[in-house]
């Protein structure tokens, strides 16, 4: 049960294609724990872990840790849920995508994905983590690494091929994801805490003022 | 009000799923709940940091007094600088480092950590994104008013699809019960009046949910019956199993996203009516249908009045008036709307501290103004000691329990003959009516008295957290008027009711605890359109606007608001001056939101005639009152938007005291000339001067 103990809520949603593994990757994170049984997620459901963040920023102020609560959203791949399924995605603050590397087509999904996120996630250009799952399944692949990197450049995310059967991975690609959370999280309260010098003229006191400040502050 | 919200038709769901689906977002309101507890914990923590020294525009603003200590620094300055956040000087005890190398003031630090922490960097920005994306010329609509309200920027889709389940199922128990839920329902009780009012009132996520829990279980009900069949059918919370949608008798489940049309429902629709009422905006991004319902000309509702002609003359005139900032106390004849009374009670108590202030150290406002003054009503007794006590919730019986159990190092009433003879009396605020009065008995002739007696109350789970627990000691005078001894505030929003233990806290003076507690947030957006210096002309826009320039305030919607209202409502209104004139030319007004302590008013305020140079020069005052027709207005709040440098022409005034993300907001208005800031800011308990 949640007490509220945290620094941090922290909302991630996972979405792919029905049958990648978005659920058992789930599973293999929050509890360390392998399920190879397909069972179909009705709708939506969620997750919850608790970690350790360390903000290992430049500052002075490296070393700080934080305790993150994290709501882990998993959704329905399936067509007929689709509706329900992206209205939550606006409430979500990072996205781990996924497909399935033995599926060629689930790849081909990841474009569709994409521009659904853009258009109903938070941002137009939110937090995802591209993900190519069942890394273990070697000899079924049909996605090779080098065309889904390609991939995940174009859109500038990371990309990580995991395994929920042994675990490769999945960790390291939802930490990931968290800190490029964290970090826009502070890019975001920097930038409104910290309005540049007013620009129009007309505000010489404000802006001496400022000026000084930032001498001294450096 | 009269169009059919919005819906999400999840029709082709069976039984089972919905059922399914149904588990998960109760368990999302579980983790809902504790995080709105948490967040109201950290925003309390934010205002006792803030009013332990911020030192507001130019209430005695000395280049040599730190604004956070108040600790005289000296002549030589070595260790003041300007916050680059705030624009306060502030002394070296009193900046943390950022984690990009730089610092910033205490207070700017922990609004920075705040708005991490709650969440709302994320919120903030996906309202802005989905009122733009509405907005293909938002310019002009902002100055309608939409008929849907752009929503609670937390609420979540988890959310608005739990509460119209939940509503489905009412309705469906109040009307005829659907064959499909026939075979499971129990008893067709509906839900009685008194408790859908109490409902209506609340507000805050975590008291809706308690209710709507009560609900449940009082109801013995679908919910229940239906969570259990679910969790039969799943074999544990983890490993489920395969529900397929065959054989399922399909019930609609209709998710409407939006209902605007909550004000005018019956009885038992307002509960979902403000969340509900709430995500259209985003909403309407999400769910594309319709994209035209914007601007019915009947929904239009503006104010537009042209400043120039009185602006200059009436400066100079108006500023001596500047000195009680507190709206109303200008005692304009036209002001039929505000509680004067009450106005000049608060400005009362602030001059009274601050005079006292001016002598003392400030450093030990920490406790906040231990001393009461002589222009108090309440004795001049110079408050001390602690009072000792522990509360708990019986959620069964609904019975606050309170325990008083003794008193620490009290002042003597009677200096003379050191004698106090003390006793406890207790409120339940907002509640300060006879029957909510509880006292103990009086202990004769101790300053340190034992009472191990029982306070209580019987209160509702779901307004419990709307309440403030006040306790007050006096010195019970057999022949003359009590005296004030002390008191405390606690307000029941974060108290942790999990575990019982004695609580010690230091008495302090009357009229603190305005100052110390959450009263909710405004979100308003500003736009600044500057002249354009090519005269007419080629622009399409009149050429007025054109010369000079206007300022645009879209009063979106206020949060949280204080409950004054019998049932634990207000019916509230914005106002808005653009200081210094404060005079029927800058006051604007929204309409009155009955019945909500989460308003959309959705309304503009438009001032013309401002010249880019007069924004420095210029403080937009915001207040939210509680409309009350037979008696005077209630002040809930306000916020003052502006460059909080503390002088205006040159001359110090106390109403430049903006700070913080009333003092950003500004900025970011300025900075971007012709488009839409938004912030969302915290009300401030009293417009008072340096609070």
């Amino acid at each position: 049960m949640t007490d509220g103990d945290y620094d941090y809520l922290i909302k991630l949603l996972a979405l792919g294609d029905s049958g990648v593994g978005k659920t058992t990757f789930l599973y293999r994170y929050t509890d360390n724990k392998f399920n190879p049984k397909f069972i179909t997620t009705v709708g939506i459901d969620f997750r919850e872990k608790r970690v350790i963040y360390n903000n290992a920023g430049p500052g002075a102020t490296q070393g700080k840790s934080f305790k993150v609560h994290l709501q882990l959203w998993d959704t329905a791949g399936q067509e007929r849920f689709r509706s329900l399924t992206t209205a939550f995605f606006r409430d979500a603050m990072g996205f781990l995508l996924m497909f399935d590397l033995t599926s060629q087509q689930s790849f081909l999904n990841v474009r569709n994905w994409m521009s659904q996120l853009q258009a109903n996630a938070y941002c137009e250009n939110p937090d995802i983590v591209l993900i190519g799952n069942k890394a273990d399944l070697s000899d079924q692949r049909e996605v090779n690494e080098r065309q889904a990197k390609e991939l995940a450049d174009k859109y500038g995310i990371p990309y990580f091929e995991t395994s929920a059967a042994t675990g490769q991975n999945v960790e390291k690609s939802v930490d990931t994801l968290l800190d490029l959370i964290m970090k826009r999280m502070e890019q975001c309260v920097d930038k409104t805490q910290v309005p540049d010098a007013v620009n129009g003229g007309n505000s010489g006191k404000l802006d001496e003022a400022k000026a000084g400040g930032r001498k001294c502050a450096c | 009000m009269t169009q059919n919200p919005e819906m999400v038709n999840l029709s082709y769901l069976s039984e089972t799923e919905k059922d399914f689906i149904l588990q998960v977002l109760q368990r999302d309101e579980e983790l809902r709940k504790a995080e709105d507890r948490r967040i109201r914990r950290l925003k309390n923590e934010l205002l006792d940091i803030r009013r332990k020294g911020a030192k507001r525009g130019s209430q005695r603003y000395s280049d040599r007094t730190c604004a956070r200590c108040q600790q005289n620094v000296g002549r030589l300055l070595p260790k003041m600088n300007t916050c680059r956040s705030c624009n306060h000087l502030v002394c070296k005890d009193c900046r943390m480092e950022t984690s990009t190398g730089g610092w910033k003031c205490n207070v700017c630090i922990k609004e920075a950590e705040l708005k991490k922490s709650t969440g709302d960097w994320f919120y903030d920005q996906r309202v802005n994104r989905f009122a733009n994306r509405l907005g293909s010329d938002l310019v002009r609509i902002s100055l309608r008013r939409k008929p849907p309200a752009p929503g609670n920027k937390r609420e979540t889709t988890a959310q608005t699809l739990l509460e119209y389940s939940q509503i489905n199922e009412q309705k469906a128990r109040k009307g005829q019960k659907s064959p499909q839920e026939r075979p499971k329902g129990t008893g067709g009780v509906t839900g009685s009046p008194d408790l859908r009012d109490q409902r209506s009132d609340t507000e805050s996520t975590e008291q809706m949910s308690i209710s709507s829990y009560k609900m449940d279980s009082k109801r013995s009900t679908p919910t229940l019956s239906r969570r259990n069949s679910a969790e039969k059918m799943s074999t544990s919370q983890d490993g489920r199993k395969i529900y397929g949608p065959s054989g399922a008798k399909v019930d609609t489940l209709t998710v409407p996203v939006r209902s605007r049309d909550h004000h005018s429902d019956s009885e038992g629709e307002p509960r979902l009516g403000h969340r509900s009422g709430g995500s259209a905006d985003e909403s309407d991004a999400i769910f594309k249908k319709n994209p035209r319902r914007l601007l019915k000309p009947s929904d239009y509702s503006k104010s537009v009045i042209d400043l120039r002609p009185e602006e200059k003359p009436q400066e100079t005139h108006m500023m001596g008036d500047r000195s009680k900032s507190v709206p109303g106390l200008n005692a304009e004849m036209d002001e039929e709307d505000e509680d004067i009374d009450n106005l000049v009670e608060i400005h009362r108590m602030t001059t009274a501290r601050s005079s006292l202030r001016s002598g003392t150290s400030t450093s030990t406002l920490g406790s906040m103004m231990s001393i009461y003054s002589e222009a108090g009503d309440f004795g001049n007794v110079i408050v001390t000691g602690e009072i000792m006590f522990s509360m708990k919730y019986d959620g069964k019986t609904q019975i606050l329990s309170v325990v008083v159990k003794e008193c620490r190092n009290l002042a003597y009433a009677d200096d003379v003959k050191h004698r106090s003879n003390p006793y406890v009396k207790s409120y339940l605020l907002p509640e300060k009516s006879r029957q909510g009065k509880r006292k103990t008995t009086i202990k004769r002739n101790t300053v340190n008295p034992l009472y191990g007696e029982t306070l209580q109350y019987i209160v509702p789970e779901s307004t419990l957290h709307t309440r403030t627990l006040q306790l007050s000691v006096w010195h019970h005078d057999r022949f003359g008027r009590n005296t004030f001894l002390g008191e405390v505030n606690v307000p029941l929003n974060s108290w942790n009711f999990d575990v019982v233990m004695d609580e010690c806290l230091p008495l302090h003076g009357k009229g603190t605890a305005e100052a110390s507690t959450y009263k909710g947030e405004l979100v308003v957006s500003l736009k600044y359109i500057p002249p354009s210096k090519s005269t007419g002309g080629s622009e399409r826009r009149k050429t007025k606007t054109d010369e000079t320039g206007e300022l645009q305030v879209w009063i979106k919607e206020a949060k949280n608001l204080t409950a004054v209202k019998p049932g634990g409502t207000s019916d509230s209104f914005v106002k808005g001056y653009l200081l210094p004139i404060k005079s029927r030319n800058t006051k604007r007004k929204t309409p009155v939101m009955k019945k909500s302590l989460n308003p959309h008013y959705n309304h503009t305020f438009v001032y013309n005639g401002i010249k880019p140079e007069d924004l420095q020069n210029t403080c937009l005052e915001l207040t939210v009152w509680d409309r009350e027709p037979l008696s005077s207005n209630d002040f809930l709040g306000g916020v003052r938007l502006g460059p909080g440098t503390g002088v205006y022409n040159g001359q110090p005034v106390d109403w430049m005291d903006s700070t913080g993300e009333e003092l950003s907001l500004w900025t970011k208005m300025r900075q971007y000339p012709g488009s839409w800031a938004e912030g969302s800011i915290q009300l401030r308990p009293s417009m008072a001067k340096s609070k």
